[in-house]
């Protein structure tokens, strides 16, 4: 009889078990990363051979804790972040651009300078029309000044933002090193080993939200991992992390470069927001450039004008602008309505022929045209990213529902099989009190 | 297969379900409140490029029609002038008429030319008169008045060509008035020339006979040259009232565009609206019930 009593305590010992993993489940079923547990139980089988004939088992035995996970599942569910988290992060630079280039008003101020020259051309005697214009020309000059500076706020926030994620980026990378080390000594189907596998995928959907990554796992789960797909460096190999660092040249491209022990490496993400930042930091140069160009091209154009005319003195017109550093850091140099060179040279203070030049500068050079075109290309690349994302935003979220439907908790459940482990427990314990009633029976012959 | 459902979905899910809707509900009420639905480049790119373009053409349009404003006043105050000048060569040629007339004293005659000096005077005021920008109505391309009167008594004109043009639309100009070498021309001289020699050969005596007969042709010919300046002048100002009509067309075709591309559909606004909220209402009744079943309420 004392194998009823023994059957009976592993089956209270088992089901303890069982019952504290359903109650870890219920506790953490709110908990980001966690996958759902299970009990493994195993019948203990009496040891028989030949000449031994045993006719039942031992009882029950926890043989572990195992995790409900699915590495595919996961898998899709890094890429399916990557894919997202660059196209939001390019979408953060275009937006930037596109409040650059719309919140300053820069075509609209072009404009309201070309058509004040026409209100010279009735009148070109008189100063009011020409103070008019001399302000719609410091209105331009601010407009371009402003534009270029939002341009340079926007590459420099994105500078500390990519400065950020790598660090973050390196941090993620040190902290998988430690899950490595700690798997290595885990004990395979302990909580602890659990615990780390958890952990470990968690810091890999979040590394994979800054760059895209290759992941392998060895036979212990261990994760080796590469940054940029499969060719690309090591960012984490064993218990060895790299650190990877955010470069713009003079150029203004931007790099990332990997340094694993002592080798260093260029890292080209091809996903998540470093990819992003790449993307972006091109927009924001070539946004800059050209803005550079046209300040530029007006500017010249405009002072081109002033020089082949006579102002209301009779002298050759001045400059009205100056070109910064950069080009469209425009300043205003001329301050006196008198200044602007209406007349052509020798046809005297009434004539006016000389702003026909600047309705032909504004035909030819179009640099309102010219800013237009580059606030509605902007417009529809950003138009265009935020449908993708739209689209990238739903695979990510079935992706995730898929991996969810495996590993998450469903309470629902674990209501279910706390019932179902508490009355294996009570029947456990029952078969203890039949064992000791039985024994009780013998004992009680007298 | 059923679809297994973990407890964090069924929360994350109806979560990011009912943003959604509560984002599109702020979009479709900011389309309302606002009356626009394009509110960057980003909504719609080509509808933006045209509007743009149409808010450009609105500003030249803005300049172009306060220039036809003040080219109108300026022709207005050309005609009503050259109708002054016009009257005063009138009475001129009555005069000169009366002085054709041979039974005519001295004393009659000197009166005559009397008369006519201050017609002369007079006609030099007018050919003087400013536009509403300070300039000399009918001056030439430069200098500050039109007629100067020399010491010796003659009049003359100023300096050479014809006033500026106001660009009134694209590669459209106007000359808002005539130069006075134009509108007063008579033969080689010119009204004063004419009226002056009159007045010389009354005061001179004699047979006067030629110089009456020059004169009268003189006056004749000023008067041609006046008529023809204000029909020249009267045809400009036709012009710009067409003109004008065109820029107020325009900006309703403009306008009509704009509001097609950019202006929000209310009543579709609204339904869209109210369809959200019924949806966000009605998801947030089944998020509550759902989330309120658990098996655990039944365990006692």
């Amino acid at each position: 009889m004392s194998d009823l009593l023994s059957i009976g305590a592993t089956g209270v010992r088992a089901y303890q078990t069982a019952l504290t993993t359903t109650s870890e489940n219920i506790a953490n079923a709110g908990t980001v990363g966690y996958s759902r547990r299970t009990t493994v139980l195993n019948e203990v089988a009496a040891p028989s051979n030949s000449t031994t004939r045993v006719p039942n088992g031992l009882g029950v035995v926890v043989g572990g804790v195992t995790r409900a996970a699915d590495l595919y599942r996961s898998s899709e569910v890094r890429t399916a972040g990557s894919d997202l988290a660059r196209s939001e992060a390019g979408i953060t630079w275009l937006d930037r651009i596109d409040g650059a280039l719309s919140g300053n008003k820069l075509g609209d101020r072009l404009t309201a300078f070309f058509t004040s020259t026409k209100a010279i051309a009735a009148d070109p005697s008189a100063l009011a029309p020409r103070a008019t214009t001399l302000e719609a020309a410091q209105s331009v000059a601010t407009a371009f000044s402003a534009t270029g500076a939002a341009l340079s706020a926007a590459a420099s926030d994105l500078d500390a933002s990519a400065d950020a994620a790598t660090t973050q980026l390196n941090g993620l990378s040190a902290a998988l090193a430690k899950v490595n080390s700690g798997l290595s000594r885990a004990q395979d189907g302990s909580a602890a080993n659990s615990t780390l596998l958890d952990q470990r995928d968690q810091i890999l959907e979040s590394m994979s939200a800054i760059t895209d990554v290759s992941v392998s796992f060895d036979a212990i789960g261990r994760a080796t991992v590469r940054g940029g797909g499969d060719g690309g460096p090591l960012l984490v190999q064993g218990v060895e992390s790299a650190t990877v660092t955010y470069v713009r040249n003079d150029e203004g491209a931007v790099s990332y470069a990997a340094q694993f022990g002592n080798t260093s490496s260029a890292l080209s993400p091809s996903g998540g927001a470093l990819a992003g930042y790449t993307d972006g930091a091109q927009k924001i140069a070539a946004a800059q450039s050209q803005l550079s160009d046209q300040a530029r091209a007006f500017a010249e154009g405009v002072n081109a004008v002033q020089a082949a005319g006579v102002d209301l003195n009779g002298d050759p017109g001045a400059p009205i602008f100056a070109i910064g550093d950069p080009a469209s850091n425009l300043t205003l140099v001329l301050n006196d309505p008198r200044g602007i060179a209406a007349a052509a040279p020798g046809a005297g203070t009434r004539d006016n022929s000389n702003l026909a030049r600047f309705d032909t500068l504004r035909a030819t050079g179009n640099v309102e045209g010219a800013i237009t075109d580059m606030t509605a290309s902007n417009g529809a690349a950003l138009a265009a990213k935020r449908n993708v994302a739209e689209a990238q935003g739903a695979i990510r979220d079935t992706a995730v529902a898929a991996r969810d439907s495996v590993s998450g908790v469903n309470i629902d459940e674990e209501a279910v099989d706390l019932m179902r482990f508490q009355q294996a427990y009570q029947a456990s314990s029952r078969v203890i009190q039949v064992a000791r009633e039985t024994l009780q029976s013998i004992l009680d012959i007298r | 297969m059923t679809i297994r459902v973990s407890t964090s979905q069924m929360f994350d899910r109806p979560l990011s379900l009912m943003s959604q809707l509560s984002a599109q509900a702020d979009k479709a009420q900011t389309q309302i409140a606002t009356t626009k639905k394009i509110s960057g480049a980003a909504d719609s790119p080509t509808a933006w490029l045209r509007l743009e373009g149409l808010k450009r053409a609105g500003a030249d349009d803005g300049a172009y029609s306060a220039n036809i404003k003040l080219a109108q006043g300026v022709l207005a105050q050309s005609d009503s002038t050259l109708e002054s000048v016009e009257s005063q060569m009138q009475r001129a040629k009555e005069l000169a008429l009366e002085a054709s007339n041979g039974g005519l004293t001295d004393e009659n005659r000197q009166a005559i030319a009397e008369e006519l000096d201050s017609i002369r005077d007079s006609l030099f005021g007018l050919a003087n008169t400013k536009d509403v920008r300070g300039q000399p109505l009918f001056g030439s391309a430069t200098g500050d008045t039109a007629y100067v009167k020399n010491i010796d008594g003659t009049v003359g004109f100023v300096g050479t060509g014809d006033p500026a043009r106001i660009p009134v639309g694209d590669g459209d100009a106007v000359q808002p008035s005539v130069s006075g070498a134009q509108a007063f021309a008579a033969g080689t001289g010119d009204m004063f020339s004419v009226l002056a020699d009159l007045s010389a050969a009354l005061k001179a005596g004699g047979d006067i006979s030629q110089a009456a007969s020059d004169g009268l042709a003189g006056i004749d010919a000023t008067l041609d040259s006046v008529a023809a300046a204000r029909a020249s002048v009267g045809a400009r100002a036709a012009r710009l009232d067409l003109s004008a009509d065109h820029l107020v067309d325009a900006g309703e075709a403009r306008e009509s565009e704009r509001s097609g591309l950019e202006d929000t559909d209310i009543p579709t606004a609204i339904t869209q609206l109210q369809k959200t909220l019924t949806v966000l209402q009605a998801t947030q009744a089944s998020f509550t019930k759902l989330s309120s079943m658990s098996l655990f309420d039944y365990l006692k």
